[in-house]
């Protein structure tokens, strides 16, 4: 009785599925990977990262593999086999860069061991094209020599939109409308300026003003004829669409 | 350069979300935080930390969910959900059918273990974050933490599982960091039961036998290396009738025991682990069910309660067992009471207090005596509320002796979760809105009395009608008092932006946007609710529609909303089906369960007699019908995995027959994945789409299109198909490669484009060298010509016709399909389209990210086919909308509209338009419930709470003062002008 209890878990192995020996006869050809989430700027203090923060491994007919965060903020997956995976860490508030994470045979130990190697990728692009290599060496608490793969924090989310608000103060900070604000000063003040001048002052500022070259422009605001290019310009025809380009370089060849 | 691709992506993707502002929150969302319906075995009391008396409710529920409550405020604290192992809903389904969790926790450890389905997890007590989790082969069977170990200070867990093989295989897990201490397996094929525990050995129960016929059989371990140390068969006769009926109790407390009960519910059968002998027990007569309760202690007294219900009332023996021989005696009796009641068991050193929680009172008695040492009046308003099962917590007092406080958690048979601190009730969670296998939305129905009198008026002769109508308006002023004194209220609160519910005197009532409606919601416990989606998701009723058996589901395969009559029907699986009013829940007719599944899909066809859902069986095969009860449509069913058939129904007689209109077969290996239409209410604003050239593309528009996704899990390949569904006529296909047929795949068509998302791996065809891959999301528009202002073979007609097309040297008109795929930042699932009134509004794609437990509203305009490709977007097609393609399409997180809410679950999202074109109402179920307004145009019709009425009052105001002000001035002016001297 004793003897066949003893005797059946070794005769049982080699009938079992693959699945029982992967649980009971350790690593072959598997593997455990560690994802680490280290303070970052983005992330100053990953402990307030929410327990449902998830870490999931994903590639072609691999089964849905999914770890939880722990309390020394990492992900671990337990039994990875050879492949490239897509590593993704989803949480509520923070995003994550993605990773891609191969699993490969290790040169040295006859093809024994596993590695894992890990490296940013980015979506939409090559998977050959890889970014920096993500696994650090940790001093302790890590599994297998202290190696874990580190996960780059984008950063936090904002799932609002600030509304606009109206204020006073933010009217004046529009430079159309400080612009406008001093040239308003301008078209009231000069004129009272103008007047408080005495006769003979003005007599001469008046005589600048018909020589001044800026005039010409001003000229049709102030009523003078002048060689003004815009005075006649044909607002119906331009409407209209027609002969706008030759009349304007008409003119201008004139 | 890579790193600015990808940037520029996601900032892409952040340009045209209608995201959520902050002050909306809680104002057009609610969000139900759900655990499901508690267990019995799962549900407990914990201190999680050693020092602190402050204690958590803890439970794993029937939905798989972990999660601790504060017993104080009935908030939850954390929540796992363990149940999502797979990928695929299907495949999910498969799993959580009869799945069966465990959730213990050491006595002053800070962690609570769980096993369920493979996996075996601890979790903080505290913050919920994962402490160890591993997974084996097999089903989880039982587990139970092992109180005392070798070390000092160091709980263990025992698992036991199941494997395929048949082999029984028990772990003694390190309670520190989850590492194997010793295995135990035994390759008998007996089937696995519960693992117990006592001070010096582990005991494992299995059943020998054959189905109906077993007997209980007990192996003794070692605790130290897992050794068998004994195996024994309790009784001789085979006496247990299933896995059911035996319950273990007692797991780490001097004596822990084992029962069961016969067919007939006389007897019980008492074994205390670690003796070969069974004790019986007469049962009262008229036993429906018993339940065991005992405390898990080791300190604690070996006694045990015996909970017997009978059809109307349940009683309680108390039996004490002897430790030194292993007696069984009865101690005293708990009177039989009427009505359904709870029991539970609380220890506090070595005492032993049990609970008793009937329909109006809670009593505390002592495993020692049968004296009440507490007894508190429940003030429970809605008394029809019974217990099913409870926990409690008993806390002694100091100063007196018999003086007692106690909170219980007590599950009621409405699916609520209700904790009662002496006699009141602190908390109730509906837990029952958890678990929706079914919901839709339904029009709240108008006052019909005004109704009748509005179509009375319209018959009678005009001067009557006149005269009713000076009546009613006379009757109508006695509501104007109160009218006019709301008045200010509404002011105020509509200055403020507080919210006006217009509920008239507790009825319900539409609003002019539309934003009230009744969701029905059904629940795989046979629940029905009516929610209104007006009021943050109240429910306005609830109906028990069917009393479905616990572990087992209520497979609800349609629902159907008929406004007209204000009626609601609900068809399942199992030849059920309950119509109900869709006002107030009552039960019109219903038809209860049969044992045997037998419909696969209920389809909504119009008949004769008007819209009516129809079964369909498993071959896709309808029956014969009557005339007024055929379809006048073509119904396309499901044969099998690979079939598709058309149904088209032949009147002779009084009789329809069922014929088939054409079949299509996918191509061996094909497995039909996901299948997709148009929903019913699919307005279309234009039936084509201006582009920059202000040239026209027309849009096919087929109300009969299909989409058709299958996948060939050997070749890893995903076929889509466009069928037409009444001449079943192929319209369109399209193959990808490197598509995992294990994860999601899922479709969802409106108007005239349909999206499809999946899990893609492959090299690009333009270049083998380069792979790709991630989840990944295919748009294709259908259009009726490739060029623009041209309607190709259609020309001017107006109507086109699926069986007679038009004739073409190539066939039938096929559309022309641009389509465009675009790598996923996250999975998504549960795919919808929002849905507006006239369709004026662009879409959105909303959908489930099951890793970051949100929904994602992807704007159409990212997911747009015609994105020029390589290169920047000519002027015209920016004045389209169009932006540069870019393969990543990251969910930016202001186009997720759960934003910060947590959102467990969800298995479907429905859309409904509210009056207000701008606004779709969403809904989504599965563990938790949750409902916004989406507006992916932004909210153009109504204002909304950014637009600030009382700056707007303000000016008015100010302008006011200005022109007063001003008035004097321009007058005098005036004065002076016309009598001053001119100048």
């Amino acid at each position: 009785m004793r003897l066949t209890a003893f005797l059946l878990p070794l005769l049982g192995t080699p009938r079992a599925s693959l699945a029982s020996q992967q649980a009971h006869q350790p690593p072959l050809l598997q593997t455990t990977v560690t994802l680490l989430v280290a303070p970052s700027q983005q992330l100053p203090n990953p402990n307030s990262l929410p327990p449902s923060t998830r870490a999931t491994l994903s590639a072609l007919n691999k089964p849905y593999s999914s770890a939880p965060i722990t309390l020394d903020n990492t992900f671990v997956f337990h039994n990875v086999t050879p492949g490239s995976y897509l590593a993704d860490v989803s949480s509520v508030t923070h995003a994550f860069a993605p990773l891609r994470l191969d699993v490969v045979r290790d040169a040295d130990e006859n093809g024994e061991g596993l590695t894992v190697r890990a490296w940013e990728t980015f979506r939409g692009n090559e998977w050959g094209n890889k970014g920096e290599d993500m696994v650090r060496v940790v001093g302790k608490g890590g599994v297998q020599g202290g190696k874990v793969v580190e996960v780059r924090c984008l950063g936090w989310k904002g799932f609002y939109l600030e509304r606009s608000k109206f204020s006073v103060l933010s009217i004046f900070k529009n430079p159309i409308i400080l612009l406008s604000l001093v040239s308003m000063g301008l078209f009231f003040g000069m004129p009272k300026l103008v007047e408080n001048m005495d006769p003979e002052m003005r007599a001469e500022w008046e005589e600048n003003q018909k020589k001044n070259p800026m005039n010409a422009l001003m000229g049709a605001a102030s009523g003078q004829p002048a060689a003004n290019p815009m005075a006649n310009f044909d607002m119906a025809a331009y409407l209209a669409g027609s002969g706008k380009k030759e009349d304007g370089n008409g003119k201008k060849k004139r | 350069m890579r790193r600015a691709t990808t940037l520029l992506a996601g900032l892409l993707a952040i340009l045209p979300a209608a995201a959520v502002y902050q002050d909306e929150v809680g104002h057009i969302d609610y969000h139900y935080t759900l655990l499901g319906v508690p267990q019995r075995e799962t549900t407990f009391f914990h201190r999680p930390r050693r020092d602190d008396r402050a204690s958590l409710l803890y439970t794993l529920s029937d939905e798989g969910v972990l999660g601790a409550v504060n017993p104080g405020t009935g908030a939850v604290v954390w929540r796992q959900q363990l149940s999502r192992s797979k990928n695929t809903p299907n495949e999910q389904e498969e799993e959580e059918k009869g799945q069966q969790g465990f959730a213990r926790a050491g006595e002053g450890e800070n962690w609570v273990v769980t096993g369920y389905g493979d996996t075996v997890s601890a979790w903080d007590a505290v913050g919920g974050r994962n402490k160890f989790w591993t997974r084996y082969a097999g089903k989880i069977k039982d587990l139970e933490v092992m109180e005392l170990t070798e070390v000092e200070g160091r709980k263990d867990v025992l698992v036991l599982s199941e494997e395929d093989s048949g082999a029984t295989v028990l772990r003694r897990l390190n309670g520190a960091n989850g590492k194997v201490v010793w295995e135990f397996r035994d390759s008998g094929k007996d089937v696995p039961l519960q693992v117990s525990t006592d001070v010096a050995k582990v005991f494992v129960v299995s059943l020998r036998g054959s189905r109906g016929a077993y007997n209980l059989k007990v192996s003794s371990l070692d605790t130290l290396n897992g050794k068998r140390l004994d195996e024994w068969i309790i009784g001789t006769k085979a006496d247990v009738h299933g896995k059911e009926d035996v319950q273990l109790v007692g797991a780490n407390s001097a004596a822990p025991i084992v029962a069961w009960t016969d067919d007939a519910h006389k007897v019980l059968r008492v074994n205390v682990l670690g003796l070969q002998t069974r004790q019986e027990f007469p049962l009262p007569e008229g036993t429906v069910g018993v339940e065991v309760h005992a405390p898990h202690l080791v300190q604690s007294q070996p006694h045990f309660l015996v909970h017997s219900k009978t059809a109307t009332g349940h009683r309680g023996e108390v039996y004490h067992v002897d430790l030194k021989n292993g007696q069984i005696s009865k101690a005293y009796d708990l009177p039989l009471l009427p009505g359904p009641g709870a029991f539970s068991t609380s220890s506090n050193g070595a005492n032993v207090y049990f609970t008793r929680i009937t329909q109006d009172e809670a009593i505390l008695v002592s495993s020692q005596s049968h004296g009440v040492l507490g007894r508190w009046p429940l003030k429970n308003e809605d008394t029809k509320a019974a217990a099913v099962h409870a926990v409690a917590e008993v806390i002694k007092k100091s100063g007196s002796t018999d003086n007692f406080a106690i909170r219980a958690a007590v599950v009621t048979d409405a699916d609520e979760w209700t904790l009662v601190q002496n006699g009141n009730v602190a908390w109730t969670r509906p837990e029952g809105l958890s678990g929706g296998v079914a919901a839709a939305f339904a029009e709240i129905s108008e006052s019909e009395e005004l109704a009748r009198t509005l179509e009375q008026e319209a018959h009678a002769n005009p001067l009557a009608a006149y005269i009713h109508r000076v009546q009613r308006h006379i009757h109508d002023l006695q509501y104007l008092p109160a009218y006019l004194s709301a008045i200010p209220a509404r002011v105020i609160s509509s200055l403020t932006g507080a919210d006006v519910v217009p509920t008239a005197g507790g009825k319900l009532q539409r609003d002019s946007f539309g934003f009230h409606k009744l969701i029905i919601l059904a629940t795989k416990r046979g629940m029905v609710y009516g929610l209104d989606s007006g009021n943050f998701g109240t429910a306005v009723w609830n109906q028990r529609a069917f009393k479905i058996p616990r572990g087992s589901k209520w497979d609800v395969k349609g629902i159907h909303v008929q406004e007209a009559t204000g009626e609601t029907t609900i068809v399942g699986a199992n030849n059920d089906f309950v119509t109900l009013k869709t006002d107030t829940g009552e039960i019109i007719d219903a038809k209860a369960p049969s044992g045997e599944a037998t419909t696969q899909s209920a389809a909504l066809v119009n008949t004769a007699s008007g819209q009516r859902l129809l079964r369909i069986d498993h071959v896709g095969s309808i029956g014969n019908l009557p005339v007024d009860q055929a379809p006048k449509q073509t119904v396309v069913t499901q044969v099998s995995d690979e079939d598709l058939k058309g149904v088209i129904f032949v009147a002779d007689g009084d009789t329809s027959y069922e014929t088939t209109a054409w079949t299509f077969s996918l191509p061996k290996g094909q497995k039909i994945a996901n299948i997709a239409t148009r929903p019913p209410h699919d307005a279309v604003a234009s039936i084509g789409r201006v582009l920059g050239d202000r040239t026209v593309k027309y849009k096919y528009l087929n109300p009969n299109a299909i989409v058709v996704a299958a996948a060939n899990a050997g070749a890893r390949t995903l076929t889509v198909y466009l069928l037409d569904g009444v001449s079943g006529q192929i319209l369109h296909s399209a193959k990808y490669n490197g598509v995992d047929a294990s994860k999601s795949i899922e479709c969802a068509m409106a108007e005239n484009w349909f999206v499809c998302t999946f899990f893609g791996q492959y090299s690009l065809r333009e270049n083998a060298a380069q792979s790709l891959r991630g989840y990944q999301i295919v748009v294709s528009d259908l259009y009726e010509s490739d060029e623009p202002n041209n309607r190709g073979p259609l020309g001017d007609s107006a109507n086109f016709s699926s069986l007679a097309p038009i004739d073409n040297p190539d066939g039938v008109a096929l559309p022309s399909v641009v389509s465009q795929s675009f790598v996923l930042g996250a999975p998504i699932s549960a795919l919808e389209v929002s849905q507006t009134r006239q369709g004026i509004t662009s879409r959105q794609v909303l959908a489930y990210l099951p890793d970051s437990h949100g929904i994602a509203g992807i704007p159409r305009i990212i997911l747009e086919p015609r994105r020029p490709v390589g290169r920047d977007p000519t002027p015209g097609e920016l004045e389209e909308g169009l932006v540069k393609y870019f393969p990543a399409v990251e969910i930016d997180p202001k186009s997720i509209i759960t934003h910060e809410r947590d959102v467990l679950g969800i298995k479907k999202i429905v859309t409904a338009p509210a009056v207000v074109e701008s606004t779709s109402l969403v809904f989504a179920y599965g563990v938790d419930i949750f409902g916004t307004r989406v507006t992916p145009s932004y909210l153009f019709d109504i204002l909304g709470k950014g637009f600030n009425k009382a700056s707007l009052v303000g000016t008015v105001l100010a302008c006011l003062v200005g022109v007063l002000m001003l008035a004097p001035m321009v007058r005098r002016k005036q004065i002076n002008l016309r009598w001053s001297a001119p100048m």
